[in-house]
């Protein structure tokens, strides 16, 4: 049990290379977080850092209270589950779960009883006699998640745990790791670049890119106010439509426009002063698929827009429509009893009230 | 189909009987020889098995300087497998894992030293050896084995690390282990199998060396089996028959460690550590 305190950490490998960069990260005790972000963007880094297989170049990594940077990983009370399981390949399950208890001398007894009692939890009793090769990879992933828990670690950290099982797999392992963090009541600090992994189980989820976080909130948070370009597009499934577009005012109203079409920016979106600054500047309006709909306005907040359907794919209860828009592909979310085919020429319409707005340059939102 | 199947298979069978005779017919008449009287082996005749089966040879043997050869042979060859299987082992670990100034020129270098015949070198060291007051000591013969050996055992041994996952160590120092704890647990007994190769590798090699040890060595003091077994060649004319007892005796402790190592040899040991 304990909080975890990045400050100022900077990672700079041989050669420059920038890998983690300033970053800045406090994590509550028995909080779940998560490290999102895409391949080589650092969160594996940073999650190394913490678990000292990864020495820091500059900045201090708190764990508890204690300062960590030159402690060695296995002097730091933290467990680890590897993305390729890093099971003991001569060793049966039960040694396997066992080593480090043995490695700290803990009674036969007690070892015992504590790799029984995980087995049981993760429900692999029948394997401790198995060795690895003998086993499938969830049952693979089960064990290194057991190996971290007979520990009762301060924290757990994952790294990428399951983006090496199937889909259906992931879907059942992501709910029982959830309810694992649930049952154990340890910090848990997870890596992933699985977008629904990171919305799904985190109690608060860190953008990263580049080494630098982008935005750190809970998950409805991000979603719902994406703190620039890179999380407005990162965030969400199918991604955020995103177009460029410049301020206009017509008549005390505001507009986004691009190409022909003008996009009402209603004053709940942008307020009337920030949308005067931006006039006759370049924008990026981002409108989350969902809020791109079928058939004619709904309310005065909402703009029609028309389009050629390149692709209507159906998912069953709901249907993606890709199009384009004034030369920006697009993607709609629909109900899955849309009419609308591939070929169709449709006008669709976006609930402008849900819309978000980006500084062109800076990537940052100014919209609400 | 059928026919040609036969057909395939008897030729590959002919091919195996034809190398089995050519490895092991050599051998067998070493066996013969050193169970035949001088005479009968020198009668120009082929026999599996001679009239008189005598064990004279051996027992003759053992009061012709074999012992103290043999221990000679004995001596040098362990003290190289124990010292090169240590050092390579490691020296492998540091090329394998870290990374420092002059690595790669270093292992280049290593091997470079393998690249120069030993009859140009056999003078300089000669020289070297003679000055240091090293001649005829087994610690010489030791120190040049090792210069043999070291460079393939820690190529050999880096090829077998390099493929080992790095995040088995690092999966143990979380569990617990310092660096040294994580080799020792995790390392070695994922690498088992390259060390038991290199172990027969260079006990074959050292066991077997001629030339440095004919070339270094004077007297009994550090004379080993290659160098005895040369020398019923040449001191009292030909002695066919001593040559064959001596090298029956010195091929078996090679036999013995291939057999004895050979458990360790199995392949797939490594699988399902890490998804691959």
């Amino acid at each position: 049990m304990a909080s975890i305190q990045l400050e100022h950490v900077t990672k700079q490998y041989p050669g420059g290379v920038t890998a983690v960069d300033d970053f800045n990260l406090s994590i509550e005790d028995r909080e779940f977080i998560i490290l999102v972000g895409p391949s080589g963007c650092g969160k594996s880094t940073v999650l190394r850092m913490i678990a000292g297989l990864e020495e820091i170049t500059s900045g201090e990594i708190f764990i508890g209270d204690r300062l960590v940077n030159e402690v060695a990983p296995k002097d730091r009370d933290i467990a680890m589950v590897f993305q390729n399981y890093a099971l003991y390949p001569h060793m049966t399950v039960y040694k396997n779960m066992a080593f480090s208890l043995k490695l700290r001398k803990t009674p036969k007894a007690e070892i015992d009883e504590k790799v029984r009692a995980a087995a049981k939890i993760l429900d692999i009793e029948a394997l401790l006699d198995r060795k690895p090769r003998a086993l499938s990879g969830g049952q693979r992933q089960r064990v290194a998640l057991g190996r971290a828990m007979v520990r009762n670690p301060s924290a757990f950290l994952l790294d990428e745990p399951l983006s090496n099982l199937d889909a259906k797999l992931r879907t059942s392992m992501r709910a029982e790791i959830t309810k694992l963090h649930q049952q154990l009541g340890t910090t848990f600090v997870y890596v992933t670049h699985d977008q629904t992994e990171a919305m799904t189980m985190g109690d608060r989820i860190a953008v990263i890119k580049d080494g630098v976080i982008q935005q750190i909130d809970t998950p409805q948070n991000l979603y719902d106010h994406p703190a620039n370009l890179f999380v407005g597009g990162f965030i969400g499934s199918p991604q955020m439509n995103l177009i460029d577009a410049t301020v206009k005012k017509v008549a005390d109203r505001f507009f986004a426009t691009f190409g022909e079409t003008d996009v009402l920016i209603p004053p709940q979106v942008m307020g009337a002063d920030v949308a005067a600054s931006y006039e006759g500047k370049s924008i990026v309006i981002g409108i989350r698929p969902e809020f791109i709909s079928e058939g004619g306005p709904h309310s005065d907040c909402d703009t029609t827009i028309a389009g050629d359907i390149d692709l209507a794919e159906s998912m069953g209860a709901e249907k993606f429509i890709y199009f384009v828009c004034e030369g920006y592909p697009c993607i709609a979310k629909v109900p899955g009893k849309s009419g609308i085919q591939t070929g169709d020429h449709v006008s669709l319409t976006i609930d402008c009230s849900k819309m978000h707005i980006f500084d062109k340059e800076s990537g940052l939102a100014i919209s609400h | 189909m059928k026919i040609k199947k036969v057909l395939n298979r008897t030729v590959l069978y002919f091919l195996v009987l034809v190398i089995i005779v050519v490895t092991l017919a050599p051998y067998l008449w070493l066996v013969i020889s050193s169970f035949s009287t001088k005479i009968e082996l020198m009668s120009r005749q082929i026999f599996l098995i001679p009239h008189t089966i005598t064990f004279a040879n051996y027992k003759d043997l053992m009061s012709r300087d074999f012992i103290p050869a043999a221990m000679n042979s004995i001596i040098v060859t362990s003290s190289v497998v124990v010292i090169s299987v240590i050092i390579g082992v490691l020296a492998a670990y540091a090329f394998s894992r870290f990374r420092f100034r002059g690595k790669n020129p270093l292992l280049n270098l290593s091997l470079f030293t393998q690249m120069i015949p030993p009859i140009a070198l056999i003078i300089p060291m000669y020289i070297i050896f003679k000055r240091l007051d090293l001649i005829n000591q087994r610690i010489t013969l030791i120190m040049i084995y090792l210069s043999l050996v070291l460079p393939y055992l820690i190529w050999i041994m880096k090829s077998y690390i390099d493929v080992t996952p790095k995040t088995l160590e690092e999966a143990a120092m979380i569990d617990g282990c310092s660096r040294l704890k994580s080799f020792f647990f995790v390392v070695l007994p994922m690498i088992s199998t390259g060390l038991a190769a290199t172990v027969i590798f260079s006990f074959i090699i050292t066991w077997n060396e001629f030339f440095y040890a004919f070339s270094l060595t004077k007297t009994l003091d550090a004379k080993t089996l290659p160098v005895l077994i040369y020398d019923f060649n040449s001191k009292f004319g030909a002695n066919y028959v001593m040559s064959a007892t001596a090298g029956v005796l010195a091929s078996l402790p090679p036999v013995l460690i291939a057999l004895l190592f050979q458990k360790y040899i199995i392949t797939g040991l490594a699988a399902g550590a890490v998804k691959e």
